[in-house]
């Protein structure tokens, strides 16, 4: 029992928080997630756009920086032919390159042609320098490309398979003033390219027109002169060139993803790719969707603690509104739920405790309508009830009418007859007078055996009482004279009498704890009794005072008077004449004859 | 001097520092769990041809380079010396040491002798060597771009450009013809030098005497000889034996009034007239960084021998005064740092 009282209590409230916590998830979680997944989706859209022109621009950068190192050179080299070559040795032009070369690191050695393409002077930073060595150079591709575009860019030659060198050859403003070539060790753009710096750690790299790789912070990449080492930034740079104008995703050497973006270097004909890893490109989005993440966490949290207070201030009402429903249910009608939340639960506990006392006070009645039934007709009971007024039963004295009846030869039938027969009859026979009884107004006291008393105007006033006993008489005799006709056919004679008397009496409740009776007390009781002793079967016999107070009202016939004991006068005695039409039993000789009864 | 004794100044303060940090890293250590950090830091044997004191500069560039990598000696790597004093015989036996004690990684700085004890010391662990000539040359590696094996490493120009000094030389006394060479016999990078030098000064029309030290007895004598013989001037061939000895040579130059340049921009810092020669801050800068490179995992196959292609000139304005001689513009021209 107690287990499915747990049980009860338990299912539901496990319910209760889920459905509290769905839906305050619902409200919470939902909103956040549109409101972040639609806020990360639309940054997403604005930093891609972004990243592109960003990186865009960066790249465009990088390749200015780079063009610039490379016009540096370029321009340096100028200054060394400005003027037409004479015969002579020039020492100024040797300080000239001797500055060069101390000027600009990069270049390794540098070679002066006189107009006709013949070598007037050689100086490097290893190898011996000369000085009119008048070596004719005019045939070379250097030379020619650059008497036609003013400035030559060589191609990259890795230098003992290493190092990445270049030719740049310039020729002077006139033919006189001949051409400057000079070998350039292209390492020197890690000073440039390392520089760059895309974002917190975004770099660049620079490849030449067949993808070797140039340039790149790690110096020791371009070292290697590794085509397949460095397989993953000509792919990126394939990627780019498929998707001109937009930032690619891509994977950088190390093979992490990177979104990259290039800028031709015009001119040298290489192309510079800047990169910057997808992590940090995209970190805003990244801290914007953790942090939507977080509030989603933060949010759960607060649902399902709200959700288990919720529950929790739902489930103290129920459990004390179950306890309590329970105890009035097993009858504890004084009990009372007391909830005090100020809401729907404290006005639910109310109609509950009115409930409660409404069967505490319906219960106290029924309890005590049984107890009055037990001696007073059920309408009798339940008007005293209703009334509320136990007092009608308080000791008095009234004018009463006392009503006696008896079976006559019921000793011997029940000696003869089973006793389950006799209960039998004497069950129906009750049942009989009882309801004779009731009909008038008559308060059946008690009965003892076969005999019964009937009080009339006590302890419920009449206002006929003498009529009302007689036509109680009268309904008994009908009644069980119509019971008896069964058993009268039968060996052993079974007779009735009924006697009444008026007069006054001291009636009310005697009796003590467990036994609680309702009588009357006077000599009109044992004139009753007497009447009832002397009346025959069938016969109905009314004292004098009833009698008069009937009056005409039935019809009476005036029997000698008696003498019974404990009277010292003899008394008048009439007999209710009962009615031979009514009742078939009674036309059976059971017509009263006066004097019958004393028989 | 005024070099070594600032630099151990500068040393006994790193010393206390490290002594702190490896107090404050040991209480650490012990309250966190032994798993939290590598129970023993990884170690670099650092193999030296001198001592401390003439290495200071060098060590100094080499730790500036692991720093650049990330570590930093006491803290997160320990380094652990071997010297050979000026010995050379004795680095084979120093550099098997250091092998044996199975340290991560070797370190082979300042020349041939020593990349080469290395490399024959370990055949597994990698190696990091810095030197002034070609590596392929003296058989170290097979290719510059691609080293293989356990070597890698860092290769300045000195001694490509021995010729050069000659023809400095040349430059600051149009009108002698006659100069001294002189070479360490016991140098990997000799012959080679000598040849091209020999070559050069055919081609410069200049006459080469030849004088060999290898000891420090025999470093004075190649003054005296090249003031004896009259040479215009006295060229050192690119060897880590006279670059660590830069101002005993400045000293002795001084003493025998001879015009001498040498490799290192020690020798004109100590009061020599010039010096010619890769800069070694750079070499030894990149030895520290590919040390660093080694350590975080990457294999010394795949990292290329760089060459420090800077080379530098450097002139004593105040050593060519007392010699009573002066610079040509040229020389003032292309010089990149000119002590006055």
């Amino acid at each position: 029992m107690r287990q499915s009282v747990f049980k009860r209590l338990v299912a539901p409230r496990m319910s209760l928080f889920e459905k509290y916590f769905v839906a305050l998830f619902a409200a919470v979680v939902l909103p956040l997630l549109i409101a972040g997944g639609s806020e990360a989706w639309l940054s997403y859209r604005d930093r891609r756009a972004g990243l592109n022109s960003l990186l865009d621009a960066e790249a465009r950068a990088a390749a200015s920086k780079i063009q610039d190192f490379m016009e540096g050179i370029r321009d340096q080299l100028g200054w060394t032919i400005q003027l037409p070559w004479s015969e002579e040795p020039d020492d100024k032009r040797k300080l000239d390159a001797f500055f060069l070369l101390r000027q600009v690191p990069a270049v390794f050695s540098i070679t002066l042609l006189d107009g006709s393409g013949k070598e007037r002077l050689f100086v490097s930073r290893i190898g011996l320098n000369r000085t009119e060595s008048g070596e004719d150079y005019s045939a070379s591709p250097a030379v020619q490309r650059a008497r036609e575009e003013r400035v030559w860019f060589g191609g990259v030659t890795f230098q003992r398979g290493s190092e990445p060198f270049m030719t740049i050859a310039v020729s002077g403003n006139r033919a006189a003033a001949g051409v400057a070539v000079a070998e350039v060790n292209l390492k020197f753009i890690w000073d440039v390219i390392s520089a760059i710096k895309v974002g917190r750690t975004g770099t660049a790299f620079v490849l030449d027109r067949p993808g070797r790789l140039i340039a790149h912070p790690d110096i020791s990449l371009v070292l290697r002169a590794d085509d397949d080492a460095t397989k993953p930034l000509q792919d990126l740079r394939t990627a780019i060139l498929t998707r001109p104008g937009e930032a690619v995703a891509g994977r950088d050497v190390a093979g992490s993803m990177v979104l990259a973006a290039m800028a031709p270097i015009p001119g040298v004909g290489w192309s510079v790719v800047v990169q910057q890893p997808v992590a940090e490109a995209f970190g805003p989005i990244y801290a914007a969707l953790w942090r939507t993440v977080g509030l989603l966490v933060i949010g759960t949290m607060f649902a399902a603690a709200l959700a288990y207070w919720l529950t929790q201030r739902m489930v103290r009402p129920i459990h004390v509104l179950e306890d309590g429903v329970s105890r009035i249910g097993a009858g504890q009608f004084d009990h009372r739920i007391e909830i005090a939340t100020g809401d729907e639960f404290e006005r639910l506990a109310g109609r509950f405790n009115e409930m409660a006392s409404e069967l505490a006070l319906s219960q106290e009645r029924s309890e005590r309508i049984g107890r009055l039934k037990r001696f007073l007709a059920p309408q009798v009971a339940e008007l005293i009830d209703r009334r509320g007024d136990e007092h009608m039963l308080d000791g008095r004295r009234v004018e009463a009418v006392v009503v006696f009846c008896d079976l006559r030869g019921f000793t011997a039938f029940s000696t003869r007859t089973e006793p389950e027969a006799v209960i039998h009859l004497l069950g129906e026979y009750y049942d009989a007078l009882e309801r004779a009884a009731t009909k008038h107004g008559g308060t059946l006291t008690n009965f003892t055996g076969d005999g019964a008393m009937v009080l009339v105007n006590a302890p419920v006033a009449c206002p006929d009482p003498a009529l009302s006993a007689a036509e109680i008489a009268r309904d008994m005799q009908t009644n069980v004279q119509a019971l008896l006709v069964g058993q009268r056919s039968r060996t052993h004679r079974l007779g009735f009498g009924v006697g009444l008397a008026m007069g006054p009496a001291t009636v009310g409740r005697i009796g003590s704890e467990g036994r609680l009776d309702y009588t009357a007390i006077g000599s009109v009781v044992n004139l009753a009794a007497r009447l009832c002793a002397s009346a025959a079967d069938g016969e109905i016999l009314v004292d004098d005072n009833a009698a008069r107070a009937i009056g005409a009202r039935l019809p009476l016939t005036a029997l000698e008077a008696q003498v019974f004991k404990g009277f010292d006068q003899p008394v008048l005695v009439f007999a209710v004449k009962l009615a031979t039409t009514d009742a078939d039993g009674l036309s059976l000789g059971l017509s009263p004859q006066p004097g019958a009864g004393q028989t | 001097m005024r070099f070594v004794s600032s630099s151990l100044i500068y040393a006994g303060s790193h010393a206390t520092r490290r002594d702190f940090v490896m107090l404050v890293g040991g209480a650490a250590l012990s309250a966190v769990p032994a798993y939290a950090q590598r129970p023993q830091m990884p170690v670099i044997g650092y193999l030296g041809s001198e001592t401390p004191d003439r290495y200071a500069s060098r060590l100094a560039a080499f730790r500036n380079g692991l720093a650049e990598a990330g570590y930093f000696e006491g803290r997160n790597i320990a380094i652990e010396y071997r010297w050979a004093e000026g010995q050379y015989r004795r680095l084979p036996a120093l550099a098997k040491e250091l092998a044996d004690r199975q340290v991560t990684v070797i370190v082979a700085p300042g020349g041939a002798e020593v990349a080469l004890a290395a490399k024959a010391a370990s055949s597994v662990i990698p190696i990091v060597f810095e030197m002034g000539g070609d590596p392929i040359i003296v058989g170290l590696v097979t290719s510059l771009s691609r080293p293989g094996g356990n070597l890698t490493g860092v290769s300045s120009l000195s001694v490509e450009v021995s010729r050069k000094r000659l023809e400095f030389m040349g430059e600051m006394f149009p009108s002698t013809k006659l100069f001294a060479f002189a070479v360490n016999p016991t140098s990997p990078t000799a012959e080679t030098q000598l040849k091209n030098l020999q070559v050069a000064a055919g081609s410069l029309g200049l006459e080469l005497l030849v004088l060999k030290a290898s000891t420090e007895a025999e470093l004075e004598t190649l003054f005296t000889t090249a003031a004896q013989e009259r040479a215009g001037g006295l060229v050192f061939s690119s060897d880590p034996y006279f670059a660590y000895r830069s101002p005993q040579l400045a000293v002795l130059a001084a003493q025998h009034r001879v015009a001498a340049i040498t490799q290192s921009r020690d020798f004109p810092l100590a009061g020599g007239l010039m010096s010619y020669g890769g800069d070694f801050e750079q070499s030894h800068r990149h030895t520290g960084l590919y040390a660093g490179r080694i350590l975080k995992g990457e294999r010394p196959a795949d990292l290329p021998v760089q060459r420090v292609t800077k080379v530098e000139l450097c002139i004593n304005l105040k050593a060519a005064k007392a010699l009573g001689i002066s610079f040509p513009p040229a020389l003032l021209t292309s010089a990149d740092l000119v002590i006055e």
